[in-house]
């Protein structure tokens, strides 16, 4: 291999591969360097839907809504079923402390012009019947999108293979060349080099190594999470369900909970798949890059589940598994060029919103890289937040 | 397992998933048991693959001539067999 190609991506999780999508549909040619294969980390190793009502109100909300509506695009432009499916998004609440910030979380989303309702204990019913009946209420959003995340990376990727995109799996990076002025000269990889002046680093958890490669400290850190799968059923839930406590989880929110449940950042999490299972989650741990999913936080996360859907007391449970997640300090990710290192571009570090935000990150890079105006403002997602 | 197996023979029974499923997820870049799993859903079911998977490594040697061990196993993960939520909460959930 010693080849040319306008952009090298290096990653093959759904990042990588929607940038490199993206990348094409303006022109370029791209090759798509991946370690192992396409979506073998991260992306496999989730859940998948794109939500409104799991971002904070303002950018995070914003980039999370203008996701959503480029998937109902990407329904229709990309051919391979991702087994897109359009369905609401429920937050229940377990206590009157949780329904307040919840209720005034809703109002905030809403003045932003979201479709964001609050609901009653009664109302909560007539939706999902199965959750447990002594919850205090809960807010529904009907904008929210269920998404196979591995079938989504294979159908950016089967669109322009051959059409302008190379995948070179089984190929790990092994140094970027940079010339006198600094800039982005050539990616060496373990299978030869291959001639670029541009190279887009989506490594999500292990984007900090590529990083490096230039002299960058990416502060990116992988956060474990772990999912539980039941064997195939009746429908029993609707739409993605997760109790309010997530939210006091995933930012750090000021409310009272369980202590045992803060040391794995436990909190229920139910959504179907489109293999007529559902998904039980949640848990949040730094704990290196392993993906063991250890008994003690699956007996928590099961002990959680049935308290807000007893239903599953009887299911079974299939599987467990877990993954790594780029968790940054800030809560938003890297999409951004590199004043210092002219040619690199960096597309990472989304935490648990990889999925739901891979189709707006894709177009924004592809619009950086070519210099016109981006669909959004990226300065919040630019590398130079850690110089200020 | 030399035998060539038809391509309406069903491999994984719990996602039917057929030797041509298989075939085409090859045709697709998948090199082992994993990366099948991901494109045909073959292994995910309630036998999480005790049935299929030799089956997956016997087509993936016919057809790319990968070995076992290069074909991999899916991963072991918790529980072993299917177990209720209740069982796996660790308490008795009867109210």
């Amino acid at each position: 291999m010693n080849k040319t190609y306008d952009v090298v991506v290096v990653g093959g999780g759904v990042i990588g591969t929607s940038c490199a999508y993206h990348l094409v549909k303006k022109g370029f040619s791209v090759a798509l360097v991946e370690k192992d294969d396409i979506a073998k980390g991260t992306s496999s190793h989730c859940d998948g839907v794109a939500l409104i009502v799991d971002k904070m109100p303002g950018i995070d909300a914003a980039l999370g809504y203008a996701s959503i509506k480029r998937f109902l695009e990407l329904k229709e432009e990309l051919r391979y079923d991702f087994e897109l499916h359009q369905r609401g998004s429920l937050y229940v609440c377990e206590t009157d402390e949780e329904m307040e910030i919840a209720s005034k979380y809703a109002n905030d989303l809403h003045k932003e012009g979201y479709r964001v309702s609050v609901l009653t204990p009664e109302q909560l019913q007539e939706k999902e019947p199965f959750l447990a009946k002594d919850l205090k209420g809960g807010i529904f959003s009907e904008e929210c999108l269920g998404i196979n995340p591995f079938k989504l990376c294979f159908a950016f990727v089967n669109e322009v293979k051959g059409k302008g995109l190379d995948v070179y799996a089984q190929t790990e990076v092994t140094n970027i060349k940079l010339n006198t002025d600094n800039a982005v000269e050539a990616v060496e990889t373990t299978k030869g080099t291959i001639i670029t002046k541009r190279v887009v680093n989506c490594c999500g958890c292990w984007a900090p190594e590529i990083g490096k490669m230039v002299g960058l400290n990416i502060p990116i850190e992988p956060r474990k999470g772990v999912i539980l799968v039941s064997g195939a059923s009746f429908p029993i839930c609707k739409q993605k369900i997760q109790e309010f406590g997530y939210m006091v989880s995933k930012f750090g929110m000021e409310c009272k909970r369980p202590p045992e449940l803060e040391k794995y950042g436990v909190s229920f999490t139910i959504e179907p798949s489109a293999g007529n299972n559902v998904l039980v989650g949640s848990s949040r741990n730094f704990a290196g890059y392993g993906t063991n999913a250890e008994i003690e936080i699956i007996n928590m996360i099961a002990k959680r589940a049935c308290r807000f859907f007893p239903i599953l007391k009887e299911m079974n449970c299939i599987r467990s598994y877990a993954g790594v997640r780029p968790f940054m300090e800030e809560h938003l990710p890297l999409i951004t060029d590199v004043e210092e290192v002219p040619g690199y571009y960096i597309a990472a570090g989304h935490e648990g919103d990889g999925i739901s935000m891979s189709p707006v990150t894709g177009q924004l890079i592809s619009e950086i890289i070519v210099g016109e105006e981006t669909c959004r403002d990226i300065e919040p997602f630019r590398f130079n937040r850690y110089k200020k | 397992m030399d035998e060539k197996l038809k391509d309406d023979v069903l491999v994984c029974r719990c996602e039917e998933v057929t030797v041509a499923d298989i075939k085409e997820a090859i045709k697709q870049g998948a090199r082992d048991v994993t990366s099948i799993k991901l494109r045909t859903r073959a292994g995910m079911g309630l036998c999480q693959g005790r049935t299929c998977e030799a089956l997956v490594q016997q087509i993936l040697r016919q057809e790319i001539g990968v070995n076992p061990q290069e074909a991999g196993f899916s991963t072991p993960r918790t529980p072993q067999r299917p177990v209720t939520f209740g069982t796996l909460g660790g308490e008795n959930f009867n109210e």
